[in-house]
């Protein structure tokens, strides 16, 4: 009787022991961008801006100048790329992600062997009919299923609570678990014009992967919008500039006749969150301190807003 | 084929298409409505009343007619609460809880009092006892509040249960019913089971208002049923068959206000001395007297309710005119509240098809004389601006059918901002939630250092409740208030002429950084 207790406890000991080296081991070679992104690889840019081109191959463009997809996914991961389909709208009102952006996004990370690409985005006025009608109204769903993604429609049972460290205002958010359970998060917002954010760009399209949504505008929406980028940041940002909706935002008219639209066939791309939505802004024609969130989050250290400190590489095409 | 296989076919068929009006796609319930609803007694009577229109007045016409003809088949063929009472009588018997019916005495007093007073009742304007009593607005709401809930949860559980395959369906809303509205459904339901399970078709020939009303025009119907006396072994065959309880074979009478038009009879008598056929002569003057005392009781009970209808104090006191201070918001197209109270006898039709969930069932909110009328519920949920589906299903006209387009410009209240608790103007925080979600541009933002402040344009706001809903404080800082009488709201025009969409832009090749 006593041996077998014995034995037990030696087993378990050693059955702890190697899981936790699994656990470790895998974490490590499932997620080596955390051990990498110390040391950035010398002469890639920190922010890349193509323009005159069509969304696909101003993306290609791009993420070549970065220095390629596989910098940022590598085989076998998941993927949750998050574009803004916040709105039943068409794509030629500008109020959500270019379609063929998320396509092409989808097949480089398909062609960087990634194991499976997610799509989702947690609706404005989130009732289910709504959902269904932004996800379709905007392209987005036949886009992404065309090069293999995989549309999640949004359900409430999908969240979970995570602490935010650090946050001034927002101390936890309900965060989807795709966010929280994949290797690389690429967030793929679109600029547009924003009636109580003035902006609409990268930092703010984070809203779209939480909740408690009315905890930010019960408390204050850009010290909430900077704090969640304290928990996490996305590994790429790409900005959808090509179609950029001018006035009357988020939302923008639901006739694309109306829309007060320009074409800036620009886009955007770089991992620091703050940078982009900074050149964005400069791309929409506004200065970045103006802007209360990149103001904010400059302030919290989570990017540069200060483009002249950055390493930044344009092509016009 | 025999006349109960017939029937059998055609009030299956039926059932099984108010199965799908209620819980299939909103396309389909768009088309079943119309096919549908013309003929059911109920919808197609307000309908015809508050709102004429052909084909429902053809359809209470044909209704009439069939019941003069063949006296009440409605009742078994076209009816749903009468199939779902078949499905629980048939289900009964098989359990053995009641494998016989037996001849009961008609229960005329309360039977005619119950229509006089319906029909009084709604005359004066209050549709209250037709809500509760009508048996295809009882069948509507055992579907919309009990069977779409329970439907609804299930597929989501069976869409979840899909997830870890990396399967995504989009998830489905249920209804939002109050428990008052659930426990008057639910009384109905138990009252409809219990009848059924131990008393057949007792509801139709007691409660129902619509069986009695047919049952008045049944008594001369064309074709009858007959029990020849002479041939009649008193086997009572059919009287253990019959659910109406209307064949007494010790007097050979059937009673044909009361008979539902089943057929079952038919079949069961091995001797054929029932038979279904043409009326011949006067019909037994015997016969009459019972119901008629019923009837003339109906009558001076009708001629009481009129009077305490009349009277103005008893009316208020009911809260019949539904003068509240601040009524509930009616749908689009309802047009105005007293038309709309006037003209709905809570099917829950528009509840089950709104997308939203918005409409929300109610039990008093409309007053006594609207009892489980549906509201427009803010608190819940909004009016999706792109939807005009329950102006296309109701069938009673109570909401008047909208072209989207006259939809979006049609408004049904007016929000409000109350800028002493908005936690833009109390704190100077950005939030704005409320102006993202408008769909018409009735909240626009003032900047001042940059903090964005909210003001509404009421003459664009179409009260679709999106504000409300998005409103993060408590209580909310931006509420809708009802239009008793609907307006009509401005048409937004962009200030902004997206000039340079048009223009051809050349390509520089700056960037502002």
């Amino acid at each position: 009787m006593a041996d077998t207790r014995k034995f037990n406890r030696r087993e378990m000991i050693q059955k702890g022991l190697s899981l936790g080296l699994i656990a470790g081991g895998a974490v490590i070679l499932g997620k080596p961008d955390f051990l990498l992104a110390k040391e950035k690889p010398v002469g890639l840019p920190d922010l890349v801006a193509v323009k005159n081109g069509e969304p696909d191959a101003m993306f290609k463009k791009a993420i070549e100048l970065m220095g390629g997809m596989n910098q940022f996914v590598k085989k076998g991961q998941t993927v949750v790329v998050k574009p803004n389909i916040g709105f039943p709208r068409v794509p030629e009102v500008g109020a959500t992600t270019n379609p063929l952006l998320i396509k092409t996004i989808i097949e480089s990370c398909y062609a960087s062997g990634a194991k499976r690409v997610y799509v989702f985005d947690n609706v404005v006025s989130p009732t289910s009919g709504n959902a269904r009608n932004c996800y379709k109204l905007s392209g987005i769903e036949e886009a992404a299923k065309a090069a293999r993604g995989i549309v999640v429609p949004i359900d409430d049972f999908s969240y979970r609570e995570v602490r935010i460290p650090g946050g001034k205002t927002l101390k936890t958010a309900d965060v989807h678990s795709l966010i929280l359970d994949c290797d690389v998060f690429i967030n793929a917002p679109v600029l547009k014009h924003h009636s109580s954010a003035h902006l609409s760009i990268a930092m703010k399209n984070l809203m779209g992967i939480i909740k408690n949504r009315t905890e930010y505008h019960l408390t204050g929406l850009d010290q909430c919008i900077a704090d969640f980028c304290l928990y996490r940041k996305p590994d790429l940002n790409v900005v959808d500039a090509y179609r950029v909706l001018m006035s009357h935002g988020p939302a923008g008219p639901s006739n694309p006749q109306s829309a007060n639209v320009q074409m800036k066939k620009t886009l955007l791309m770089s991992k620091d969150i703050v940078a982009v939505d900074a050149a964005a802004t400069k791309i929409f024609g506004k200065e970045p301190e103006d802007i209360g969130y990149i103001k904010i989050a400059h302030a919290q250290k989570t990017g540069n807003m200060n483009l002249k400190e950055l390493k930044i590489v344009t092509f016009a095409m | 084929m025999s006349w109960i296989k017939i029937r059998k076919v055609i009030s299956g068929i039926i059932f099984i298409l108010f199965i799908l009006l209620f819980l299939g796609t909103r396309q389909m319930s768009v088309v079943l409505s119309n096919i549908l609803l013309p003929f059911q007694f109920m919808p197609a009577l307000v309908r015809t009343i508050a709102q004429p229109e052909m084909l429902f007045v053809a359809g209470l016409i044909f209704i009439v007619l069939i019941t003069l003809i063949f006296g009440r088949v409605y009742c078994s063929f076209l009816c749903p609460l009468g199939t779902l009472q078949d499905l629980l009588i048939a289900g009964s018997r098989k359990l053995g809880l009641k494998p016989k019916h037996s001849f009961s005495k008609p229960l005329n007093v309360l039977r005619y009092m119950l229509l006089a007073l319906t029909v009084t009742a709604a005359f004066f304007g209050s549709l209250s006892l037709v809500n509760l009593l009508d048996p295809y607005s009882i069948a509507g709401r055992i579907f919309a509040h009990f069977i779409q809930p329970l439907s609804t949860s299930a597929y989501n559980l069976g869409i979840a249960a899909l997830k870890p395959f990396n399967i995504y369906f989009y998830p489905q809303q249920t209804a939002f019913i109050p428990l008052s509205v659930l426990a008057v459904t639910a009384s109905f339901i138990l009252l409809i089971f219990v009848l059924a399970m131990r008393r057949g078709r007792l509801y139709c020939n007691t409660v129902c208002p619509v069986g009695a009303f047919l049952g008045l025009i049944s008594r001369g119907s064309i074709f009858r049923f007959v029990l020849d006396q002479k041939a009649c072994s008193e086997c009572v065959q059919c009287e253990n068959v019959c659910k109406a309880g209307c064949i007494d074979p010790q007097n050979a009478s059937i009673d044909m206000s009361r008979c539902v038009g089943c057929f079952n009879c038919l079949a069961a008598c091995s001797k054929t001395t029932i038979s279904y056929q043409r009326k011949q002569g006067q019909t037994d003057t015997d016969a009459w007297s019972p119901s008629r005392r019923g009837f003339v009781i109906g009558c001076i009970a009708a001629a009481a309710a009129g009077l305490l209808a009349f009277n103005a104090n008893i009316r208020s006191l009911l809260n019949i005119t539904s003068a509240k201070a601040n009524p509930p918001v009616t749908p689009p197209g309802s047009v105005n509240t007293t038309r709309f109270t006037q003209a709905c006898t809570a099917c829950s039709l528009c509840v089950s098809v709104c997308p939203t969930r918005v409409l929300t069932p109610t039990f008093t909110d409309f007053g006594v004389s609207g009892l489980l009328q549906p509201k427009m519920n803010y608190e819940k949920s909004y009016c999706d601006y792109e939807c005009n589906a329950c102006s296309m299903v109701c069938p009673t006209g109570a909401i008047t059918p909208l072209s989207l387009d006259e939809k979006k410009l049609t408004q049904i209240g007016e929000a409000e901002l109350l800028k002493d608790i908005c936690v833009v103007f109390v704190d100077h925080y950005n939030c704005g939630a409320c102006g993202e979600v408008c769909p018409t541009h009735a909240i626009r933002f003032t900047d001042k250092e940059n903090i964005l402040y909210p003001e509404i344009d009421k003459q664009y706001c179409i009260g679709c409740g999106a504000c409300q809903l998005a409103c993060p404080t408590t209580p909310r800082s931006i509420v809708v208030h009802a239009h008793p009488i609907h307006k009509k709201a401005d048409k937004y025009d962009s200030p902004v002429t997206p000039a340079e969409q048009k223009k051809p832009t050349t390509p520089d090749k700056d960037f502002p950084f």
